[in-house]
């Protein structure tokens, strides 16, 4: 039984009493807060532009672009047009995309599946590598792998998604044609921007993992099963992925969330058809319902991951519940 | 010591170009020269020509000055407005600190995209609002880490012993709470000011970066990503500056943290500390 | 228990990633045999409802589902007839249309003028929201009489016929019972195509209609796919993913002619890329001597040859050679730095600030090789890009506070001055930051002018006007560039069009 197993079980007794006020105090902020956004949104983005002149011919007149204005309700009060949105949204009516003329929720239902096929298989090539390259270089410490795995992992940080997809596309389709360059053609269109976005938060989980390891070789477990003459391997699985488990858990959790908020150029370059395109477009059309509808979207997704990794730190750490009374970030 | 001196010494090395870009520079950046476009790396041009005639050499010189300013500012500015907040959010608690943090959610739920283009469509584009943008998006990072580090400093002895003094909250806050508030913060920073330079890129390949011909590492890259199989000096050379930079500015951020972190205290709880790892680097 | 707990983490995130996979994404490009071709275009279609929206990306696709009123000559650009076999005028402001026998909808019903008629009276139905009512609001009403079509217009109308080249017909019988969205989701038509399916965002799949009325096209099944980024659309015909790209850079252009498999399909459109002045609110450019330094401060061979690659034409006008009423007499603007220098200095205007507005899908590369010639001659340009929406806010408001030039790219898909001139420099339209009364009196009665010789003196006289006033200027024709596999045969069409029924593979 570790140190910290033997903690958290402890605190774990402890805060249960609390968790149910404190789970029900989160679940009232992150309403509050998906209100938040969508009010923010819903105004700034009608500050932003018209998008009655973006669907009228060129040569439309002023009178055109006000007819299209009256038919898609953006003539009434701004106040008028926010009580409707509130009263529609509230019975899951989301409003007609300007551009499409479907219902909002629908277009997001028919990118979701290729966003989450992208986010998902990302995430397990990033947990792989970042995993695999963070637990080296901190067993490594100091030694050769860690100077050639750090700078390696950092290269793809360094670089712009544009940039590393496109050299992929121009590498694996059109020099070796191994793999599908574009669109969505069976699982292997989904290597190339899988790599693309991994190359991206495989960085930010190698850290994550090599701090988290790092912390638990200074441990005195660790130091004893050392002594006792247990190989780096046995110490690896049996020890260190337990007990850092949870920061790359943390970690890769609030990137799955990033992910499925779409991944806008990567999904630009490969041109697959996912949420980060339709923002993309609805965003440069001013296509309001739909960028309402994925903003809440996104945001609902974001608060639930928060939400989930803030009450598994709850379970471990009790001093969430009990120190912030506001609640922990 | 000796890790500090590589990376210090490219850091240097690059504000040096930076601010002595006009002496370094062979050419005017902005020149443009139709008939001279896209031509390879060679003796009158050392990195090659742009699309539009114009030493690259001199344009990723030059384009040290604004990467840097913008990576500089918005980390700066975002450091600070972030900062402050969450040690508000984490001194105060209550509804304050509830609102603050609830702030944060709503920040980082909204799409990058979509909130970088409401900005650049309210404020209109220009390089301060560049940083401005990044700075929105990214005040939330360190708003968070500032927050959770506030809450455990609350905790400590001798932030205790001074509240039990009735000592005022803000000089509590300045005398106790900031010294521990700040390392962690400063870490986050470092790991931040990369990244900016590739947001920076990224919003200029989305056209709402910094305006041209001004030219900065990210412009540089997302023009010459149409040219990446025809004319790979174009967003090789900036890249390679970019890459420096982020590996010198990493090299750093891990000396400061093994330096500066807290944990290496001996009175900080385990979990907590992964748990902020965790967050910084998300 | 950290165990257990580490267990059930990975059980989740196993049953996360084959959830995901078993989404029920499946590739929706089949096997492609001989006759079947792979298009790329840069936008996924707005609507396959041909009522709504009328942009490149979007009627590409749709025009093969439908047939058109009339159509223009893929060669001379002349009118001619299609679901309309003849047609003529019963007075100035009445149309007769005879239509052509025997043609069905791919449903099995029979197309007549009440179809015809239908499909204009609902674009100009205000509750439908068509964003084409402009192009149509000449029309007063539009009835069937017999076989025939009649459309009555408010004022004489000589473009009528140009706009109704992009009128598609619609089976009134099917759309009214299956309602509009529906309609716009399993549209029906009389074209040679019908709908196979279509995967939002991604890729719409068309096959050859065996009833349509032509003769048989030789391309059974079209692929349109959405690929946003031109590296990306290069990749895709580089590695034989497609056979066709659209919309293309000239660089890119250059790119692909380096390879003996692929070839370059081009052809010169009625686009014209122009400069706009802000002649009210404009600060140095309300004054006609800035105006004509700067059209002679720009290097308008260099940008043509260089930048554009040989991929536009030079003009004397606003217009291009398609659109009715061009006129190739005109002198047009000489580069002539030295004059321009003298100019400015006349206006004492050297060394003055000049906001260009633009927007990223205006080419940068253009705007900076402008930046950089009226740097030349001791104008700064201080270039304000902003996203399409923003900018068109910004220069559509009346108070014309957008700064002093502005380029673009202009297209009336009608060949005619009037959807040039009239928009960009009447006064009080939305485009235009000029305001002449002698030009706005020859483009309003031009406007209603049948008369063939008569409408031409009179855009004549616009241009000499716009020559000597210069509210704005053309820089170059543009062209539509594609690229294509060796094995397609096609000759793109000035209306920028993919008809596929004039397209083959060898």
């Amino acid at each position: 039984m570790t140190a910290l197993a033997v903690s958290a079980r402890r605190r774990r007794t402890r805060s249960l009493p609390a968790t149910p006020r404190y789970v029900a105090g989160r679940l009232a902020q992150a309403v509050l807060a998906l209100f938040g956004v969508t009010t923010i949104v819903f105004f700034a983005l009608r500050l932003s532009g018209d998008p009655a002149r973006l669907l009228v011919p060129e040569g439309a007149t002023a009178a055109d672009i006000q007819r299209v204005r009256d038919q898609l309700g953006l003539s009434d009060s701004l106040w008028h047009q926010y009580v409707s949105f509130l009263g529609n949204a509230v019975h899951g009516d989301l409003g007609y995309s300007y551009v499409q003329n479907r219902p909002a929720t629908a277009l997001i239902a028919e990118r979701l599946p290729y966003t989450a096929n992208l986010a998902v298989a990302a995430l397990i090539l990033s947990v792989v590598f970042g995993v695999t390259i963070g637990v080296i270089t901190a067993l490594k410490r100091g030694k050769w792998q860690e100077r050639v795995l750090m700078p390696i992992v950092l290269i793809g940080q360094a670089m712009p998604a544009f940039w590393t997809g496109l050299l992929l596309v121009l590498v694996f389709s059109v020099a070796l044609r191994w793999l599908p360059s574009t669109g969505y053609d069976g699982p292997a269109s989904l290597v190339l921007p899988a790599i693309t976005l991994a190359s991206l938060s495989a960085a930010a989980i190698a850290r994550v993992t090599r701090g988290a390891v790092l912390e638990q070789l200074s441990q005195d477990y660790v130091r004893t099963a050392k002594a006792k003459g247990a190989s780096t391997t046995r110490l690896v699985l049996r020890h260190l992925a337990r007990n850092s488990t949870i920061p790359v858990l943390t970690v890769a959790a609030l990137e799955l969330a990033n992910l499925l908020g779409g991944a806008v150029v990567t999904e630009v370059i490969f041109a697959w058809p996912g949420i980060g395109q339709l923002t993309i477009q609805s965003v440069s059309a001013r296509d309001f319902p739909v960028v309402q509808a994925i903003v809440l979207f996104a945001s609902a997704v974001y608060i639930v991951v928060n939400l989930l990794t803030d009450l598994l730190y709850g379970v471990i750490d009790r001093r969430v519940t009990a120190g912030g009374r506001g609640g922990a970030a | 010591m000796k890790r500090l001196v590589v990376p210090s010494a490219v850091l240097v090395l690059y504000v040096l170009a930076a601010v002595f870009a006009p002496l370094i520079a062979p050419y005017d950046p902005d020149k443009v020269t139709l008939a001279q476009r896209l031509l390879p790396p060679g003796a009158h041009h050392w990195l090659g020509t742009d699309a539009l005639g114009r030493d690259v050499l001199s344009r990723v010189i030059y384009g040290t000055q604004v990467s840097l300013l913008v990576a500089i500012g918005a980390v700066v500015v975002g450091g600070v407005v972030g900062v402050a907040l969450g040690v508000i959010a984490g001194w105060r608690g209550g509804w304050l600190g509830a609102v603050i943090m609830r702030l944060v959610d709503i920040v980082l739920s909204v799409p990058f995209f979509l909130l970088a283009i409401l900005v650049v469509a309210v404020l209109g584009p220009s390089l301060v609002n560049v940083v401005v943008c990044l700075a929105l998006v990214r005040w939330p990072r360190y708003a968070r880490v500032a927050h959770s580090a506030t809450l455990q400093a609350r905790g400590r002895g001798f932030v205790r012993a001074a509240t039990a003094t009735g000592a005022p909250g803000w000089w509590i806050v300045l005398r106790h709470v900031l010294p521990e508030v700040l390392p962690v913060s400063i870490v986050v920073a470092t790991l931040e000011l990369g990244l900016m330079v590739i947001y920076e890129a990224s919003l200029s390949f989305l056209g709402l970066g910094v305006q041209p011909p001004t030219a900065s590492w990210g412009s540089i890259l997302s023009d010459g990503q149409q040219y990446i199989a025809s004319a790979w000096w174009l967003a090789t050379f900036p890249g390679i500056a970019l890459f420096v930079l982020v590996l010198a500015v990493n090299l750093l951020g891990d000396a400061a943290r093994d330096r500066l972190d807290p944990a290496k205290r001996a009175d900080v709880a385990r979990p907590r500390l992964l748990r902020r790892m965790a967050r910084q680097t998300a | 228990m950290n165990r257990r707990r580490f267990r059930a983490a990975l059980l989740l995130a196993a049953a996360l990633a084959l959830g995901a996979a078993s989404c029920g994404i499946e590739p929706a490009s089949a096997g492609r045999g001989s006759d079947t071709i792979t298009i790329d275009t840069a936008n996924y279609p707005s609507t396959l409802d041909p009522g709504k929206q009328y942009d490149t990306d979007t009627y590409s696709v749709y025009r093969n589902i439908f047939d058109q009123l009339l159509r223009r000559d893929p060669k001379t650009n002349a009118i001619k007839g299609w679901l309309a076999t003849s047609w003529h005028q019963t007075d100035p402001l009445t149309w007769r249309f005879t239509m052509r026998k025997g043609v069905t909808f791919s449903d099995g019903s029979p197309l007549t003028a009440e179809d015809a008629s239908y499909s204009i009276s609902r674009i100009l139905d205000k509750k439908f929201g068509s964003q084409q009512y402009a192009n149509f609001s000449v029309i007063d009403k539009a009835t069937a009489d017999g076989g025939d079509l009649v459309v009555h217009t408010s004022v004489p109308s000589p473009t009528l016929l140009s706009y109704l080249t992009t009128l598609s017909v619609v089976p009134k019988a099917y759309v009214e019972r299956v309602g509009n969205k529906q309609f716009a989701v399993k549209p029906i038509g009389s074209g040679p195509y019908v709908l196979q399916s279509a995967t939002a965002g991604s890729e719409v799949v068309l096959t050859a209609n065996p009833k349509w009325w032509g003769p048989a096209p030789q391309i059974r099944t079209a692929v349109f796919r959405a690929v946003p980024n031109v590296a990306s659309r290069v990749a895709d015909l580089q590695s034989r993913k497609v056979d066709l790209a659209t919309t293309l850079t000239p660089d890119a252009a250059d790119q692909i002619r380096r390879d003996p498999t692929l070839q370059i399909l081009s052809t010169p459109t009625e686009r014209v890329a122009y400069l706009a002045y802000n002649t009210i609110k404009g600060g140095p450019t309300n004054d006609p001597r800035v105006r004509k330094a700067i059209a002679e401060a720009i290097d308008y061979n260099a940008i043509i040859q260089n930048l554009e690659r040989g991929y536009a034409k030079p003009i004397n006008s606003m217009a291009t050679p398609l659109a009715f009423g061009y006129d190739k007499s005109l002198p047009g603007d000489r580069h002539d730095p030295a004059d321009a220098k003298r100019l400015l200095q006349q206006a004492n205007a050297v060394g003055a600030t000049l906001v260009m507005a633009t927007s990223p899908s205006f080419d940068p590369q253009v705007v900076q090789a402008i930046q950089g010639d009226l740097a030349a001659v001791g104008l700064r340009v201080e270039i304000q890009n902003s996203d399409q929406a923003t900018y068109l806010k910004k220069v559509q408001d009346p108070s014309h506070d957008w700064g002093s030039i502005r380029f673009g790219r202009w297209s009336c898909s009608c060949q005619d001055s009037d959807g040039v001139i009239y928009p960009l420099f009447h006064t009080g339209e939305i485009w235009s930051s000029y305001s002449n009364p002698d030009f706005d009196k020859i483009v309003e009665q031009a406007r209603e002018t049948i008369d063939p010789a008569k409408r031409i003196s009179l855009y004549r006289q616009a241009f000499e006007l716009l020559g000597k006033d210069r509210p704005g200027i053309g820089l170059f024709q543009a062209y539509a560039v594609y690229g294509a596999n060796s094995r397609l045969i096609w000759t793109p069409d000035a209306s920028e069009s993919l008809f596929l029924d004039q397209m083959k593979v060898s």
